[in-house]
């Protein structure tokens, strides 16, 4: 494909008139197997393609996006492009496109994913639905394979291309009362073992027998890795430069402040290979390894372009998420608090106030209550009301970072007082 | 247009049991204005054609963006491919779908003046206006004005001969201020959640007016108090709120897609499953609510579905008890009901069509009631309105919301502002705590436009509805 990105580049470059572009160009090619209630319920098939581009005269900006690509449709996104810009008003925090810059070379794709086929994703979803069937349960998740292309080029002489590839399975086997989830993402399909996951799987299940009713408190929590990813991801999200400048987050003149506990880091790195690490942003800031917060003090904070420009910053842009973990293990972790529970996901997390950075959300796939070192029994979901940064004061202990997600790696936390603050009936 | 002819024979030919095309084009522009500076100014454009073929009783689909006889020909038979790939992993017999017959109709969503067609500086003039009176006010640090119109035009055939030309379109302006005072910030937020009309409605709002109120409302938040201690009291929601604590206590919960554990894996299930169908107390004797895709200017109003089925309108609770669900055509058949009740969507054309809420409101109450009588009549309390925080169990029975802006309701009357309310509740408790509803007078819609399901995830919309409403014994407190 790149070769057909710089053919639609070249006539950009050779029919805009604006001041400026900026042209992005995004390719996927999917398959997507769905199952519920041990059957394919969706099967999705098909290429995608997306081209948007930016153009500006002096600091009036115009944006189109199409997902054509012969040369009338590539006049009319041009045309309609320039047309709203010409009549748009100056934008006074317009910043001209990049200029030309080395980005890192970087192997986002593997020959095995790029070679899974159809029967073999069915064949995936077979062994994980009769697994559920030999427990008389019901499985549901989806396999999914996708291929991505991006191909950037500007006025200013940025050119950039990158290729990715993802594949996930994930699965929620239900039964009765009992309902657990695992999932894989990896660039790597070679790295997936369903037999392990399936095993996985199966171990969740089995610890969630006999649950007990639990009534919501300030306890202490083992927050598995899936769990951890979803929680402090809305932690990320709010660490915006700007945005912290103005007031508006939690992390308000925190820069260069022990804000957070010592035992917690978080980066974005090129180190780890099972990751993806995309080579640059999609406003084309070139990707750096970079430590956001270090043993508790926060080094930077994701910095967009405008504002960079303004404050003598360096713009800087998360590219991956890892959270460095350390050598504790469940086992151990269970023993170095009275009594606390285990968390296996997170669900529906949402802001409940911005400014102080607090989130609200509920526990899934399976909760469990340990005491005196042991797992006691399964619990029922719990709503929490708590704020990231503080809990990571909070931090007892760390379990190994694992791959949660394509691009995240973290680890298992045993956090101190976790603010439960409700229950529901199942 | 041929395509349409040329998928339904190549489907027919390979030997489908029933399949569709849907040939979609979906043009949205959008404009971001972050204080004074237009931070994003412009016109997406996405079209082409799914093609789902049902053989065996299981589904395939493939999507393609390359207009051509051919292309089109092998789209079907990827669909083709799929479906048999689908149909070896299926339960019993498959699915089978609720009969259904063909229709040969149009619907264009009435619009007086088409957003499209307004020149951009009218546009941008009006949001640079607001925004310029938002940020007069001392105190406010941050003002956001995001404005989305958006179109779908569709072209469906099935091979039970269907034909539909659809073309639908929404229009959604959100407005937003953000004090910042003494180490807290807070917002206030115009959002109607969006409608199916046009350019006339944003005349019709006053949107400047609309700035002053919301900035003013920004800067009495940032000072006002919290609620302190969580206890059970009475809460009146306002429309605005109510929407979206309808949409995910009452709207997702009777997603026959979630009932039947299709959503297991990633959305979610539903505690309201089939055997309570006609008697489960879902909510008090005054609780009514209707799925109603036939709503003027509602967002899920379409003429028809993305199966081929006409919108209709329903009880789904009908005085309190659990009536039926929203349904579709593959969805329908697996708890015996006779046919669909119209229900399924796809966002873009590359997306393989799901079950979603269709518009969904509670009925206004039936005896003459103001929102001034109903405060007065309520000795202690909390008066919620706008939208905030929001989160709901992946069964969908214990919620917690916030909301936008918040007076503590003390013998009948405001008696102060108050930021930072959160109540928690769970079903069947709340809808069962419903007391009182203001009548049609002050029932008014509520659009959601970024209803987020599915796997792959899709955005759908609906409209609810509701006049302002009150339960009581309800947790409610302040947060951390």
């Amino acid at each position: 494909m790149k070769t057909k990105f710089e053919k639609i580049a070249q006539y950009i470059k050779k029919h805009v008139k604006a001041d400026d572009y900026n042209l992005r160009i995004s390719a996927r090619n999917s398959h997507e197997t769905r199952f519920a209630q041990n059957a394919i319920t969706q099967h999705i098939a098909g290429e995608n393609i997306s081209i948007d581009l930016v153009v500006a005269f002096e600091n009036k900006t115009g944006n189109c996006s199409i997902n054509q690509t012969d040369e009338q449709a590539l006049a009319h996104l041009i045309k309609s492009a320039e047309e709203l810009a010409i009549v748009n008003q100056p934008d006074p925090e317009y910043v001209t496109s990049a200029q030309a810059q080395k980005y890192p070379e970087l192997k986002n794709t593997s020959e095995a994913t790029l070679n899974l086929i159809p029967q073999q994703m069915v064949d995936i979803v077979k062994k994980s639905i009769a697994n559920g069937e030999s427990k008389d349960a019901l499985v549901s998740g989806m396999t999914e394979k996708h291929i991505i292309e991006v191909y950037n080029s500007t006025k200013n002489g940025f050119e950039g291309y990158y290729e990715l590839s993802e594949f996930g399975h994930s699965m929620t086997l239900k039964k009765d009362h009992i309902e657990t989830k695992v999932s894989f993402s990896s660039k790597d399909f070679a790295v997936f073992n369903l037999d392990k996951t399936i095993s996985d799987l199966n171990e969740q299940y089995a610890s969630l027998s006999d649950p007990q009713p639990f009534t919501a408190e300030k306890i202490p929590v083992i927050i598995r890795p899936a769990a951890l990813m979803e929680f402090y991801w809305f932690m990320v999200w709010m660490m915006n430069r700007r945005q912290s400048d103005e007031g508006l987050t939690p992390f308000t003149d925190q820069i260069g402040k022990k804000f957070m506990g010592e035992k917690f880091s978080l980066l974005s790195t090129f180190s780890i290979p099972d990751m993806i690490a995309v080579p640059y942003s999609w406003d084309n800031v070139v990707s750096e390894e970079t430590y956001w917060i270090k043993n508790g003090v926060v080094e930077t904070m994701p910095t967009p372009r405008y504002w960079a420009i303004l404050k003598n910053l360096k713009p800087a842009s998360p590219f991956n998420v890892y959270i460095p973990g350390g050598k504790t293990s469940e086992e151990e972790m269970m023993k170095m608090v009275p009594r606390g529970l285990i968390v296996n996901r997170f669900w529906y997390i949402r802001p409940v106030d911005m400014k102080v950075g607090e989130l609200t959300g509920m526990t899934r796939d399976g909760v469990l209550y340990f005491e005196d070192g042991k797992v006691k029994h399964a619990v029922n979901n719990l709503r929490f009301n708590e704020i990231p940064h503080d809990t990571t004061k909070r931090i007892l202990a760390l379990g190994e970072s694992i791959l949660c997600d394509s691009s995240v790696k973290a680890p298992t936390l045993l956090v101190d007082g976790f603010n439960f603050v409700d229950s529901t009936s199942f | 247009m041929k395509y349409l002819d040329i998928a339904m024979n190549a489907a027919q030919s390979l030997g489908a049991d029933y399949a569709d095309i849907r040939i979609q084009k979906s043009t949205t522009e959008t404009i971001y204005l972050h204080n004074l500076s237009l931070k994003n100014t412009s016109t997406d454009t996405m079209e082409g054609y799914g093609i789902r073929v049902f053989k065996d009783g299981a589904w395939g689909f493939a999507h393609s963006n390359i207009f051509d006889p051919d292309q089109v020909q092998a789209t079907a038979k990827r669909a083709m491919d799929i479906a048999l790939l689908s149909a070896k992993v299926k339960k019993g017999a498959g699915l089978i779908l609720a009969p259904e017959r063909s229709y040969i109709a149009h619907y264009k969503t009435p619009v007086k003046c088409d957003p499209f067609h307004i020149p951009l500086k009218e546009k941008v003039d009006v949001m640079l206006e607001v925004n310029r009176m938002m940020m007069n006010y001392e105190g406010i640090r941050q003002a956001v004005f995001y404005l989305l119109i958006h179109k779908d035009e569709k072209l469906f055939a099935s091979t039970l001969g269907t034909r539909l030309d659809i073309t639908t379109q929404f229009i959604n302006p959100m407005i937003s201020a953000t004090a910042v005072l003494e180490g807290d910030s807070q917002s206030r937020t115009f959002d109607e959640g969006g409608r199916a009309t046009g350019w006339e409605w944003i005349r019709e709002l006053d949107l400047t007016e609309k700035a002053k109120q919301i900035a003013e409302e920004a800067i009495i938040k940032v000072k006002a108090e919290t609620l302190g201690e969580e206890k059970r009291r009475s809460l009146i929601l306002d429309p605005g709120h109510l929407g979206l604590t309808m949409h995910e206590s009452v709207g997702h919960a009777t997603e026959l897609d979630r009932v039947l554990g299709w959503e297991a894996d990633y959305a979610g299930i539903s505690f309201a499953t089939p055997e309570k169908l006609g008697n489960y107390k879902y909510g008090s004797d005054i609780v009514n609510f209707v799925g109603d895709n036939t709503l003027c200017e509602g967002l899920a109003t379409a003429g028809f579905d993305d199966d081929g089925v006409p919108n209709q309108k329903w009880y789904i609770i009908k005085d309190g008890v659990l009536n039926e669900y929203g349904s579709t055509r593959d969805t329908a058949m697996q708890i015996g009901l006779t046919h669909s009740r119209g229900c399924s969507r796809a966002t873009s054309y590359y997306n393989q069509p799901i079950n979603r809420i269709p518009n969904l409101y509670l009925l206004p109450g039936k005896q003459e009631l103001t929102p001034g009588q109903l405060i007065a009549d309520t000795e202690d309390g909390v008066y919620i309105q706008g939208r905030g925080s929001f989160s709901i169990d992946q069964h969908r029975v214990n919620f917690q919301f916030g909301g936008d802006f918040f007076w503590e309701i003390k013998n009948g009357k405001l008696h102060r502002p108050l930021k930072k309310v959160l109540y928690k509740s769970c079903n069947p408790e709340f809808w069962n705590s419903c007391d009182a509803i203001c009548d049609e007078r002050f029932w008014r819609p509520f659009g959601v436009v970024n209803c987020g399901k599915g796997q792959p995830n899709q955005t759908g919309r609906m409209t609810h509805g509701a006049a302002p409403t009150r339960f009581r014994n309800i947790r409610v407190g302040g947060s951390q």
